[in-house]
């Protein structure tokens, strides 16, 4: 009857059944599960009989069924009589595109300004501090609110546009470029170009066998450059310039022709730029500092040059703690381009959730596939930045 | 090595000479002073000489031209926008929408309302440095769980037998302050609820934790704040109507909670197993543990996380301009449209919300790095 008890302890006092660890586990966690599952059932026999008085649809048959709405922007072709499953994708892309170039610039400017920290020169340094804690404590609407409402709406009309050799030209109506088409024989040139880049992967793998074996150091830097800029320009000046240049030209009151970038697009992209910038930035900063001074003093004592200590000891070292800052800034920079929402840019929060929402009612199912698709370009942010931090974390003693 | 030789002529009563110092030569130029300063902060190299010049062109260039909009040129005086002539910035609209921006459309006679739970929020935040020491641990914790429900009463009335002001009046940057201080404080324990789930053993508890942890952290919060908008009320029984605000604030309660659990989680890491194990060595109970050894110690690791977070969710508090609460930036938006105001005064208004936000969240971080400094006990050089 006291089975497993110590023989010391009288019987009778046993420890009762509810004293048992593993009972109270199971308990708490029935209790849990019965307490969330009545609280589903709950929420879902309210929200089908509230769809069904509202005579709102269930399903995702609306997504073959005529939008019969706009979108300002498309990469795709689309319009009215196209369904909402393209209202879908357009949005979709749009979103890509908007969180691609945030990406890419807000990574830019901050490293530039997470090193701007590190400089010899004093004002450079301010302006690294002044930059970071100016925009890191604005609230991001705010700003984006700033660039669209007030600086690009003081921009000039389409006939005073700011002009850059008549190829560039900047209005309140947008940004406008000059397109690039190709022309049979392009083929040769876009094909050079992915010659190149697998020349300097392979040019990579061979100095990397080169210096291990020979501890010879070639100046790849240089020489991929080189590749990715010549083996092109050959194909080009080759195959006789397969390109023509489309140029923006003012007819009436607008531009056609050329490249438009819609000062939506501008003004978010600019603002999540500079505002995520700041926090790269503090990133950046943050992985220096975290390499401890005597591994510079260190490099320095064995002969290193200053740029190699910065490329062989402190960037290593430093991107163990930038890289997973990094993952988490993508990550809240593609979140906070649903605001985008604000000023009208067409992502997929604006076109699907909001238009699209608007007009089926049909909140459960496009909520839930919006969602899917920000948890979807989450995880392959947090995927490619992981891979990434595998590749350049360095191997610790275990 | 020998002594040196004592010249005869300083003879002292002890026989050796008195040594007087020379005075000290001042440093060289080359290493203090103004002109070193500048010569090795500004100009150390042709490169530095000359990113210091067009800085300091840009800079000559811009400054004075924006002191001049922001001060000599700027109209203060006039109740109208006939007021703004010229380049100068209009603090006249400021000036006239002031309340609306930090009060909404709260009746003017029920403003001391308003006051009074700000200068709560106030005494509530800063009641650490004034609590004698021995009431803190217990009254503190309650005065701050405390104080949204003492603010709701306030500023709805009803109970306390004033004027019943509808949340729809609710509004201005004094509605960011409630909403960010009254999800951020019960968004704390909850998050540290969810955080504990997810260190249990319990595998039902654990995944129920990390789903809704996951959950609240991968959406984006307008998307949240969508969901609480079209979503929420559908899941109520037909007929419930839940305020608009009450929603808002369940949804940021929520969405600080995943927060706050990621940043308790990293904080629970920092504590060492031998806390555990001591506390189990004096007969602590898991729950004893947890509050009075464990969470303690994840507070104070976890602190600068914990006012960063903070800040985020300040600032996000103007992302409910989108689904229509008259937060301080919707009514700035509102000004602007005003066809009083259609002067294009967007400048002067942004200009005078990212101030009062970046007064705000400067003064958070500034103190994250405080605490930051403060627990970090490692070596500099």
């Amino acid at each position: 009857m006291t089975n497993g008890t110590r023989p010391t302890q009288p019987a009778g006092s046993a420890p009762a059944f509810y004293n048992n660890p593993r009972f109270r586990a199971l308990f708490y966690q029935l209790l849990l599960v019965i307490g969330i599952g009545y609280l589903v059932f709950l929420i879902i026999s309210n929200t089908l009989a509230n769809m069904e008085s509202r005579g709102i649809q269930t399903g995702f048959d609306f997504l073959s069924t005529t939008a019969g709405f706009d979108i300002l922007m498309t990469l795709v072709d689309y319009d009215a009589t196209h369904t909402y499953f393209d209202t879908f994708i357009v949005g979709l892309l749009n979103t890509i595109l908007v969180g691609a170039i945030g990406i890419v610039l807000s990574t830019i400017i901050g490293f530039l300004m997470g090193v701007a920290y590190f400089s010899s020169n004093w004002l450079v340094q301010r302006l690294s501090v002044v930059y970071v804690e100016i925009f890191r404590n604005i609230p991001l609407l705010l700003q984006i609110f700033f660039w669209y409402f007030a600086v690009l709406a003081a921009l000039p009309s389409a006939r005073n546009s700011y002009s850059l050799g008549d190829a560039f030209f900047l209005n309140i109506r947008g940004l406008y470029l000059p397109k690039l088409i190709s022309e049979p024989g392009a083929g040769l040139v876009y094909g050079s170009i992915v010659a190149a880049i697998i020349g300097i992967f392979a040019l990579y793998r061979w100095a990397k066998r080169k210096q291990e074996l020979e501890g010879v150091q070639l100046p790849v830097l240089r020489l991929s450059l080189a590749l990715l800029i010549g083996l092109p320009l050959l194909a080009t000046l080759l195959s006789g310039i397969p390109f023509t240049l489309d140029y923006p030209q003012l007819k009436g009151f607008n531009f056609r022709g050329g490249i438009t970038v819609i000062p939506e697009l501008m003004a978010l992209a600019v603002a999540l730029s500079i505002y995520t910038g700041a926090f790269i930035a503090e990133a950046v900063r943050a992985g220096i500092q975290a390499v401890p001074h005597g591994q510079t003093e260190a490099a320095r004592s064995i002969g290193l040059k200053d740029s190699q200590i910065m490329k062989l000891i402190v960037v290593p070292q430093a991107m163990r703690v930038i890289v997973p800052m990094l993952n988490s800034e993508y990550q809240s920079l593609v979140k906070n381009s649903t605001l985008a929402t604000a000023i009208g840019y067409p992502d997929l929060f604006t076109v699907f959730v909001g238009t699209s929402l608007n007009q089926t009612g049909q909140a459960i199912e496009i909520v839930f596939m919006t969602l899917a698709v920000y948890f979807a370009i989450n995880m392959t942010i947090s995927f490619t930045m992981n891979w990434f931090n595998s590749k350049v974390s360095l191997a610790e003693r275990k | 090595m020998s002594h040196p030789v004592v010249p005869s002529d300083t003879t002292t009563p002890t026989g050796g000479r008195i040594f007087h110092p020379k005075a000290a030569e001042p440093a060289p130029v080359t290493v203090v002073g103004k002109q070193a300063w500048l010569k090795n902060n500004l100009f150390s190299s042709p490169l530095n000489s000359a990113i210091t010049l067009v800085l300091l062109a840009l800079l000559g260039s811009f400054i004075p031209a924006l002191a001049d909009w922001l001060f000599i040129s700027a109209h203060i005086s006039g109740q109208t926008q006939d007021a703004c002539t010229g380049d100068g910035a209009c603090w006249v609209f400021i000036k006239v929408w002031i309340q609306p921006l930090m009060y909404g459309n709260y009746p003017d006679a029920s403003l001391w309302r308003v006051n009074l739970s700000l200068i709560l929020l106030g005494a509530v935040l800063s009641s650490p440095y004034w609590l004698p020491p021995k009431l803190r641990n217990k009254v503190d914790i309650m005065l701050l769980l405390a104080f949204p429900f003492m603010a709701i009463i306030i500023l709805d009335g009803r109970l306390l037998g004033l004027e019943y002001v509808s949340t729809a009046y609710w509004g201005g940057f004094s509605l960011n302050l409630f909403l960010a201080s009254a999800s951020i404080i019960l968004g704390m324990p909850l998050g540290f609820l969810w955080a504990l789930g997810r260190r249990s053993n319990m595998p039902m508890a654990r995944s129920i934790c990390v789903v809704l942890i996951e959950f609240f952290r991968g959406v984006p919060v307008l998307a949240l704040f969508f969901m609480g908008s079209v979503m929420l009320p559908l899941f109520f029984p037909e007929g419930t109507n839940v305020d608009k605000l009450l929603r808002v604030w369940i949804v940021l309660t929520l969405f600080m909670a995943g927060y706050m659990a990621e940043v308790y989680r990293g904080g629970f890491q920092a504590i060492p197993s031998g806390q555990y194990e001591a506390s189990a060595a004096i007969g602590l109970s898991y729950w004893q543990t947890t509050l009075l050894v464990i969470l303690p110690q994840v507070i104070k690791v976890s602190m600068p996380n914990i006012l960063a977070t903070s800040v985020m969710l300040f600032k996000n508090t103007t992302f409910l301009m989108i689904i229509g609460i008259f937060e301080i930036l919707s009514t700035a938006q509102n000004a602007l449209t005003n066809s009083n105001w259609l002067g294009g005064f967007s400048t002067e208004a942004y200009l005078f919300v990212a101030v009062i936000y970046w007064i705000c969240c400067f003064s958070m971080s500034m103190v994250a790095t405080r605490i930051e400094r403060k627990l970090d006990t490692s070596h500099k050089s």
